[in-house]
């Protein structure tokens, strides 16, 4: 018999699921030697630069290339007209609507893509583009989306002008995008004139941007002799990439091969289509040259995805201890200048119906109206699984209303409406399945760890002396992991994804997956799925992916769907070699399939002692000695289409003290708790909360994109974009329960978004709480120093006495 | 990215002689720091050009001047400028009411209120600092308009003042002006300044 002494040595050498494996992308990233698409050099290659519209809404009277095509060192400017002839001017979005990749007779949003230079290198690129000479006649310019549907409303898009849909259903004015509407109004109606108490609260959502360390870009390279197109971009889903790139070029897809290198953060801003790329592909294909494209910090902030921008109002209906009976939404959506969010195509709103939160809600109602607005196209970026944090916003802030109506404590009322742990698997009233949850015991550890009566005492002595504390408390519900094909897909191909697994005769291991990692760390923890299930060193488990000529297809990662999906396949593809296995190691030691058991790293005889053969040795058989019939090699593939989301959870508690003179907000405290089932590498779900803590940070502190009147982006540059460093960023807390999802093959749910998601909400609602005795219900974000001071001044607590 | 502007300078002349300045177009218009003519239309439509330069960056705007009114009994003169910069990342425009008020004893004052809107690179880099920037350029306009009004007439003052003009610099002084922006704002900070950011 092993002992356990040995049997925990065999273990540990595998550095599988629970592992704190170090990072195997860090060596190279911090030895400068990744490789980025900036980094791809090509013979011959030249340089793509774009003519931008300075206006945020102008008719273009004419354009003059004559100029720029003198300089010497340039070799085409392209413009809308001359992309006509292709069909190609205007590209297909992945929410159903059409967006200008050069401005077609007119500019929807500052910024805005107008022609594209092409040369020798990117000085003489940007040199030309000075040169090119534009004409336009400036339109009046729709900023305010309250104003979008009015009737004199200056019309946006004439392209669409007549257009019953836009992809998204029925519309009622030509700047209207759509009306999504969820749940049973009548009956969410009837709950509220019904109920004992009701609240209301208006809040903003600010248009925010991820912003990712490397702005965006890629290099396109047309082979004329072959007829074949490679392209390296910065991109979350290559293989759509591709499948996007053949049905608008018409190269056939498997001449078409997209490569998404070393990334620089994504946050969901590098799923979309840019018209960068589409340029620097038409030019390459017309020249036949490769042409690079890459933008700087403005063009990236002031042109692609975005996130937010909702206006919403949140309404609880519910009796006077606090239970809740009814919860009514209602949203106003500035999706800008073109539909172009990158969400599932049947989702307007992507899942923002998550809002039901981790409440057990009788019944609920939302209604979200989308609209055109003179600014920048995308959306849904940034570390949020398509409009999650929105609905975590909304209704962590509105219940904290109804507790300060009701006198209620807000963990109080949270516990009195948590979905319990004996009701999951639960529906929520917005058609959600809820997989697993113990809400309870998440909010009762971070109460005790923190002492909360002690803080909220605290808070009363402070607010005795005049001092300003805030508790803020979010015990969010998060859905991640798109999704189950019968409800999710992007362009009619369903949200699965993708594992393919080799093993080699020696026993160490290939395997590519359709997903593609941006500084989550897949070449070390796919490879820890594959050491648990097969018994083999993660150390001898090479991970590949985003390069659609190897890499099995898949919908690449965003919205922390890569270890709910592609973590699922690549699981269930280790467990078809591990089956097929133990067919040769029954044949091996000449005894049936079912008297073997599994132990860790090897096939052992029931009974017999000594009797085993490790996955090495089986390995080595596999390609000399199987058994009669069964084909040689050990290797599967699988493609995972998830029965279901998976739906992480946690609870967040923040402590901030506030100058009453400067307005300035220290975070004391951040206590974070999550729970996302299964953790496969302890250190990178850390690593992954600390930054997604210190987003929402970003987020909740600091980070807008404001326009003017004009439509002019003021917060387009690092001098007003926040980007907090550590000199800004509070100390962050973790801690975690585990309730596995019980349709995951691993029990995993996706963590990277949760603390994105849940500590937003979290800042405002303690910020808010050093307030509420005051009788402040909201304040909107960003909680900049001068954003809180005039809320200090407008209740005149900055007067020294 | 809107700034409005309102502002009074004295003039040591008579309201008569401003006035007759106030009309000479491409006169008013070399009084704004690095502004010029650069063509005549008609009686009431010019081209002309902004040349600024700070630090390393130079901006240089071509545009339209329409003048919409010239009013001799009030003396008032409403002009439109409208104008891109020449690398197509910006443009500007400016409506100006500009008059002549006597105040006595052979003084008078020019009085301008201006609406000043940009847009494009210009508003997202320079929007933080435009109400300042603004200020300082008419504060030199008014230097220079002034100047010009009493060069026009005899003695020691106008001979100074003739003086002075010819010191001018053509382009917009990159330190010099960087400088007195700072100064401004710096102002501004403590309660100073007429002029309010829209």
């Amino acid at each position: 018999m092993a002992t356990a002494e040995e049997e925990v040595s065999r273990q540990d050498a595998l550095q599988g699921i629970g592992c704190s494996r170090k990072r195997k992308e860090d060596p190279r990233f911090v030895q400068g030697k990744g490789n980025y698409v900036d980094d791809v050099k090509m013979p011959g290659m030249l340089f793509a630069d774009m003519v931008r519209s300075p206006y945020a809404h102008a008719r273009i009277k004419s354009i003059n290339k004559e100029k720029a095509l003198a300089l010497p060192g340039v070799h085409a400017v392209l413009t809308a007209d001359d992309l006509k002839p292709l069909n190609l001017h205007w590209m297909p979005t992945l929410a159903g609507d059409v967006q200008a990749v050069l401005a077609d007779e007119k500019v929807h949003m500052q910024y805005q893509e107008v022609a594209v230079v092409i040369a020798d290198d990117r000085y003489i690129a940007a040199d030309a583009v000075d040169l090119v000479e534009v004409e336009y006649e400036p339109l009046p310019v729709l900023v305010d989306p309250h104003k979008a549907l009015d009737p004199d409303a200056p019309i946006l898009r004439e392209d669409a002008q007549d257009k019953d849909t836009v992809g998204q259903g029925p519309r009622k004015h030509p700047n209207h995008i759509f009306t999504w509407e969820v749940g049973d109004e009548s009956a969410t109606d009837r709950a509220f004139e019904e109920a004992e108490v009701t609240v209301t609260q208006e809040m903003y959502y600010p248009r925010v941007h991820p912003s990712p360390l490397e702005t965006c870009g890629c290099v396109a390279s047309f082979d004329k002799v072959k007829g074949n197109l490679t392209v390296y971009i910065t991109s979350q889903a290559p293989h759509v990439v591709r499948t996007v790139v053949t049905l608008l070029s018409g190269i056939p897809e498997s001449k078409v091969r997209i490569i998404s290198p070393d990334i620089g953060g994504g946050f969901g801003n590098k799923v979309g289509i840019y018209p960068g790329y589409v340029t620097a592909i038409v030019a390459s294909i017309v020249l036949g040259r490769p042409v690079k494209w890459i933008e700087d910090r403005m063009e990236h902030l002031s042109t692609t995805a975005w996130a937010r921008d909702y206006w919403m109002t949140g309404e609880l209906a519910a009796d006077k201890d606090g239970r809740i009976k009814g919860l009514r939404v209602g949203v106003l959506a500035d999706h800008g200048a073109f539909n172009s969010h990158a969400q599932p195509t049947k989702w307007p709103a992507g899942f923002f119906s998550i809002v039901t939160g981790s409440y057990d809600i009788p019944t609920a109602y939302v209604k979200v109206d989308g609209v055109y607005t003179n600014k920048s196209p995308g959306g849904v970026a940034y570390r949020c699984s398509f409009r999650v944090t929105e609905a975590v916003y909304l209704i962590e802030r509105t219940l904290d209303v109804l507790a300060q109506k009701l006198g209620i404590d807000k963990a109080e009322i949270r516990r009195r409406n948590f979905v319990k742990p004996e009701q999951f698997p639960y529906q929520t009233a917005l058609g959600w399945e809820l997989d697993s949850g113990d809400y309870h015991t998440a909010l009762d550890k971070v109460l005790a760890a923190v002492d909360y009566p002690g803080l909220r005492k605290e808070q009363e002595e402070k607010r005795a002396k005049g001092e300003l504390m805030g508790i803020g408390l979010v015990t969010f519900t998060e859905v991640v992991g798109a999704g189950p094909s019968k409800s999710c897909d992007i362009l009619g191909v369903g949200m699965f994804d993708s594992a393919e697994i080799r093993v080699h005769p020696t026993g160490s291991v290939i395997a590519r997956m359709g997903t593609i990692t941006q500084g989550q760390g897949h070449q070390t923890t796919y490879a820890q799925i594959i050491a648990s299930e097969l018994g083999l060193s993660s150390e001898d488990i090479q991970i590949e992916e985003g390069d659609t000529d190897t890499a099995p297809y898949g919908l690449g990662t965003y919205g922390s769907r890569s270890t709910p999906v592609g973590g699922a396949a690549t699981a269930v593809a280790a467990r078809k070699i591990r089956a097929k296995a133990q067919k040769i190691a029954a044949h091996m030691m000449e005894v049936s399939e079912a008297d073997l058991e599994w132990d860790i790293d090897r096939f052992k005889v029931k009974g017999v002692p000594g009797q085993e053969k490790t996955m090495k040795e089986v390995a080595w058989a596999a390609y000399n000695n199987v058994p009669e019939g069964m084909e040689m090699g050990l290797e599967a593939v699988d493609y995972y289409d998830p029965p279901n989301f998976t739906y992480p959870f946690g609870t967040y508690l923040c402590v901030v003290d506030i100058d009453k003179y400067t307005g300035q907000v220290h975070v004391r405290r951040f206590y974070a708790l999550d729970d996302c089932g299964t953790r496969i590498n302890p250190m990178i779900i850390e690593g992954q909360i600390h930054g997604g803590l210190t987003e929402g940070f970003a987020v909740a502190m600091g980070q807008e994109m404001p326009y003017d009147e004009e439509g002019n982006l003021l917060g387009n540059t690092l001098m007003d974009y926040f980007i907090p460093t550590f000199v800004e960023t509070p100390h962050w807390e973790t801690d975690y329960t585990v309730t596995p999802s019980p349709h995951h093959p691993l029990g995993a749910k996706g963590v990277a978004e949760s603390p994105h998601v849940g500590s937003i909400p979290c800042f405002t609602a303690a910020i808010v709480d050093a307030f509420s005795h005051l009788g402040i219900t909201h304040m909107d974000m960003p909680h900049s120093s001068y954003r809180v001071w005039q809320q200090l001044h407008e209740l005149g607590l900055d007067k020294r006495t | 990215m809107q700034v409005n502007l309102d502002k009074t300078f004295p003039i040591a002349a008579s309201g008569s002689s401003a006035w007759k300045f106030l009309q000479d177009i491409p006169g008013v218009a070399g009084c704004m720091p690095g502004a010029e003519i650069t063509e005549t239309i008609d009686d009431s439509h010019y081209k002309g050009a902004v040349k600024a330069k700070v630090g390393p960056a130079t901006m240089a705007f071509n545009g339209d001047i329409e003048i919409v009114a010239i009013d001799s009994e009030k003396r008032q003169l409403h002009l439109i400028g409208r104008g891109q910069d020449t690398k197509g990342t910006s443009s500007a425009e400016m409506d100006l009411t500009a008059w002549v008020v006597d105040i006595g004893n052979s003084e008078c004052e020019l009085k301008g209120e201006a609406q000043v809107k940009v847009t494009g690179k210009a508003a997202s880099l320079g929007g933080r600092m435009m109400t300042q920037v603004s200020d300082q350029i008419l504060n030199q306009f008014g230097k220079n308009f002034a100047n010009n009004v009493m060069a026009l007439g005899e003695g020691e003052d106008a001979e100074e003042a003739r003086e002075e003009l010819a010191e001018q610099p053509k382009e917009l002084n990159g330190l010099a002006f960087a400088w007195s922006v700072i100064v401004g704002f710096l102002r501004s900070l403590f309660g100073g300044g007429k002029s309010s950011a829209g």
